[in-house]
């Protein structure tokens, strides 16, 4: 097949010294879905952005049709072909489906007037023809996010696109919806189309793709066909070593309660409910995961843990001690938390590493403080920065270096180092790998299952179904505010667990 | 460190440039009143004098660096440090002790009357959770009209044709030596505790990183309404201890319009300090610099004082601005380094 583009050594560094790509050349070829995979900061999105001129490259050229082109904005590579969706949908949500697609690019009558029956009808063929399943005269506020992606593609189409670049389209779907956007994405193809599609979720990759591009830390490591491709593969080029996919934990049988929610009701300010009679139990050296669809309560149940919210009834036991009302601090005695939103709960990204890594420690533990508490011991923080950035390998220049600094991956492991060593029985996880790249997640697992072995118990909250079953004993669900199911793991299976995260009834099969 | 005192060096050149292009437009010749300026307030003789007046700078400059470094934002000060001067003035109306101990006493008040101005908005906030980004502000107009008739009714001194208190007891004047007024040593052991509470202390390291992140160290156990609280008091106390000083080194009295415009200047230190106690010294003594400066300047070339409040305006808005774009900048010459490295 012909080639559309061809990049050439594209070279792209970040100020200060950030290489994002180093030297990369790839090759697209007309009417193909072609994947660039890569973890996170592999340079996936750089690349694209590069080719659709929203970031100018600092050397490499690129060839479109055979032809030079340099574009210095979107609405020249758009002019030239080549579309973008966004991970972010970016529409007008007051306006209809068709107005929204033709903004900015409106069928006039004399005088420069929006033509508006010309257009809906422009934006209606477009619809038959591409056989989406859109009603035109529909508000954007009123549509689904499957149907606003859908007006983001169409929007292209209706500019004569030939080349789609999609980043992270499933990112924002539901498992339902996915396979309903890939039959179009294949469609498109097929009407000789090429798509280039941005993922770092390997399953979804080898079933919608032709070839497959893997980046690894902004260099390219190779394209490959999807149907000569395994996810232990791509896995073990995006990483640069093997990784395993299966369960880690090993036997072992479950002590005593160390925590337990009775009865937790919690109503909103707006007087939803939003959390109805939850119980769960988690016992020293088990791991309990919470599995669901985001927003069906598991924000309110960390909230009330933690204690940014008082529930409504209901009570919170830790090791022992009812701690539904007690103080922040007095709970962190007794449970460490690994928040989901780094940079909002979990650090303060304008302090040094070393003033995240006392966070809490610098109250409860009497070696970091002098003259009853009131002075810091600075010597002290600097050496517990040290035993943490050797106990949980973490990349970093010095711990005065500032928080932000430090890459994502880095990050989670300061925070993780933080809240592991306060030496809490109980241990709350909030999406601890969330937006980890797989080697970082790899570590992170181990750490948790250390713990494990170490007898703490940890409550698991988490979106993605694989990580459960790698780690957990148990899987409690969550729908809807309530507890619909408390499984075990091993007993269990991700279609069993999907389904009661969707609907929330028992399974029967 | 050496990148943050350029940045701010840099701005401060560049304000005095185009103070300078303001100054040709006009006609005047501006080396010879940049000279003027810092011949006044800069030589052997003068520059205690210039000490002397950056103290309510300078410590009104704290109260807003610590403020805003911790998260409150207390823009209170005109009003705390009149609260202060206020009760001041009253307790050297009518108590008298031996110097050693009605100093140190007068301050007290001082800085209790700014604490109970800011307390009032800390309260507000703990109450009705008010933000205290509007009753501060609203404050600083009760506290004016407050002083004022406080001058002219109960505290009026007989016959005066002017609104003023008579004057403090002679046991709570600050002790002056030729031009330098004992009242820096008061503003030099301020910056000192402030400085290590600030970067020493278990609250201060509380409140900086509750400044950065509130809900961080919220979560991370910090008691936060608590440090609101002290956080508001302490800065209030210190607006309130540089107006206790402006009567006890100045006029002795308090006398209308007595604070001035120190307390925004102050805020204004602050902003240009980026919330750092040190930067606030250095830039609370050089505001002093210009503001000393400009009655030399005024006195000698025909150059208006009131040039300076523009040269200040102009060096808070290009180092508050360069700090950004220095960043970048210097951002940038490393990439291009590294690509050249590349390349070879």
């Amino acid at each position: 097949m012909a080639d559309i583009i061809e990049m050439d050594r594209i070279v792209k560094i970040f100020p200060p010294s950030l290489v994002a790509l180093d030297a990369v050349s790839v090759k697209f070829s007309k009417g193909e879905i072609h994947a660039i995979v890569g973890e996170n900061g592999a340079g996936k999105s750089t690349l694209m952005k590069i080719l659709y001129g929203m970031q100018p490259a600092d050397s490499g050229e690129m060839l479109y049709n055979g032809k030079k082109v340099k574009f210095s904005d979107p609405g020249e590579a758009i002019l030239a072909g080549i579309g973008m969706v966004h991970q972010e949908i970016m529409l007008i949500p007051q306006y209809t489906v068709w107005e929204n697609v033709v903004l900015g690019y409106e069928p006039v009558k004399f005088g420069g007037r929006l033509d508006a029956k010309k257009a809906r009808e422009l934006v209606k063929q477009k619809i038959d023809e591409f056989g989406f399943n859109l009603n035109p005269d529909a508000k954007v506020e009123d549509i689904s996010v499957a149907a606003r992606q859908k007006v983001e593609i169409l929007k292209l189409l209706f500019r004569n696109v030939s080349v789609l670049i999609m980043d992270e389209p499933t990112s924002v779907l539901t498992p339902q919806e996915i396979p309903q956007l890939f039959g179009e994405l294949k469609r498109l193809r097929d009407n000789g189309h090429t798509i280039l599609f941005i993922s770092h979720h390997l399953e979804e990759v080898l079933e919608l793709s032709d070839r497959i591009t893997v980046l690894r830390k902004g260099k390219k490591v190779g394209t490959i066909k999807a149907v000569e491709a395994t996810k232990a593969g791509l896995a073990q080029m995006m990483v640069g070593r093997e990784v395993i996919f299966d369960s880690i934990r090993k036997n072992q049988t479950a002590g005593e309660v160390l925590f337990e929610t009775s009865g937790l009701n919690y109503t909103d300010p707006d007087k939803r409910p939003r959390l109805i009679d939850v119980n769960i139990q988690v016992r020293a050296g088990e791991i309990v995961g919470v599995a669901g669809v985001e927003g069906n309560g598991q924000l309110e149940l960390v909230n009330l843990i933690m204690g940014l919210i008082e529930p409504t009834s209901g009570s919170i036991k830790a090791v022992g001690e009812d701690i539904t009302r007690k103080p922040i601090l007095e709970k962190r005695k007794r449970v460490a938390f690994v928040p989901q939103d780094r940079a909002n709960m979990g650090a303060s990204i304008a302090a040094n590493i070393a003033e995240n890594v006392i966070m809490t420690h610098h109250r409860l533990d009497q070696r970091f403080t002098r003259w009853a508490g009131r002075i810091l011991d600075f010597k002290q923080a600097a050496s517990f920065t040290d035993e943490v950035r050797r106990k949980f390998d973490i990349q970093m220049s010095s711990g005065e270096a500032v928080f932000k600094s430090l890459s994502g991956g880095n990050q989670q492991k300061v925070i993780l180092g933080r809240e592991l060593l306060l030496e809490a029985p109980f241990i709350l996880l909030d999406q601890p790998t969330r937006g980890l790249d797989v080697g970082s997640i790899e570590y992170v697992h181990q750490r948790i299952i250390d713990m494990r072995a170490q007898k703490r118990g940890i409550l698991m909250i988490s979106a993605d179904l694989e990580e459960l079953f790698r780690l957990t004993d148990r899987i409690v669900v969550m729908h809807k505010g309530r507890v619909v199911a408390d499984l075990v793991t091993e007993k269990t299976n991700v279609t069993e667990v999907g389904y009661l995260m969707l609907e929330g009834a028992a399974y029967e099969a | 460190m050496k990148r943050k005192i350029l940045v701010n060096v840099v701005g401060v050149l560049l304000a005095f440039l185009l103070g300078a292009v303001v100054m040709l437009v006009q006609g005047y010749n501006p080396l010879e009143t940049y000279y003027r300026l810092f011949e006044y307030s800069l030589a052997p003789g003068k520059i205690a004098y210039t000490l002397s007046k950056s103290v309510p700078l300078v410590l009104t400059g704290m109260s807003a660096s610590v403020a805003f470094a911790s998260g409150p934002i207390n823009l209170g000060q005109p009003g705390q440090l009149l609260m202060g001067a206020l009760l001041a003035t009253i307790g050297g109306l009518y108590i008298d002790l031996p110097p050693l101990l009605m100093i140190p006493f007068l301050l007290m008040l001082a800085m209790l009357g700014g604490a109970l101005w800011s307390g009032v908005a800390a309260l507000l906030k703990y109450w009705f959770n008010m933000s205290e980004f509007i009753t501060t502000l609203m404050l600083n107009m009760i506290a004016d009209f407050f002083t004022y008739w406080a001058i002219n009714y109960p505290f009026f001194e007989a016959n005066a044709n002017h609104p003023q208190t008579p004057f403090i007891a002679r046991s709570g004047w600050m002790p002056e030596w030729g031009n330098f007024n004992s009242s820096v040593i008061v503003m030099v052991l301020a910056f000192a505790v402030i400085w290590f509470i600030v970067n020493r202390s278990t609250a201060g390291y509380e409140w900086r990183l509750s400044g950065q992140n509130s809900l961080f160290s919220r979560l991370g156990g910090v008691n936060i309404s608590k440090n609101y609280l002290v956080v508001m008091l302490l800065t209030g106390a210190l607006a309130g201890l540089a107006g206790g000083l402006v009567v006890m080194a100045g006029p002795h009295r308090f006398i209308k319009d007595i604070g001035g415009n120190y307390a925004w200047d102050g805020v204004m230190i602050a902003m240009v300090a980026n919330s750092g106690i040190i930067l606030t010294l250095v830039f609370g003594f050089f505001f002093s610099v210009l503001q000393t400066g400009s009655l030399g300047m005024e006195l000698i070339t025909a150059v208006p004082k009131e040039l300076i409040q523009v040269l200040q305006a102009v060096i808070v808005l290009i180092v508050v601005a360069g700090r950004g774009y220095f960043e970048t900048f210097f951002a940038k010459l490393e990439a291009r380094r590294k690509m050249r490295e590349r390349i070879a």
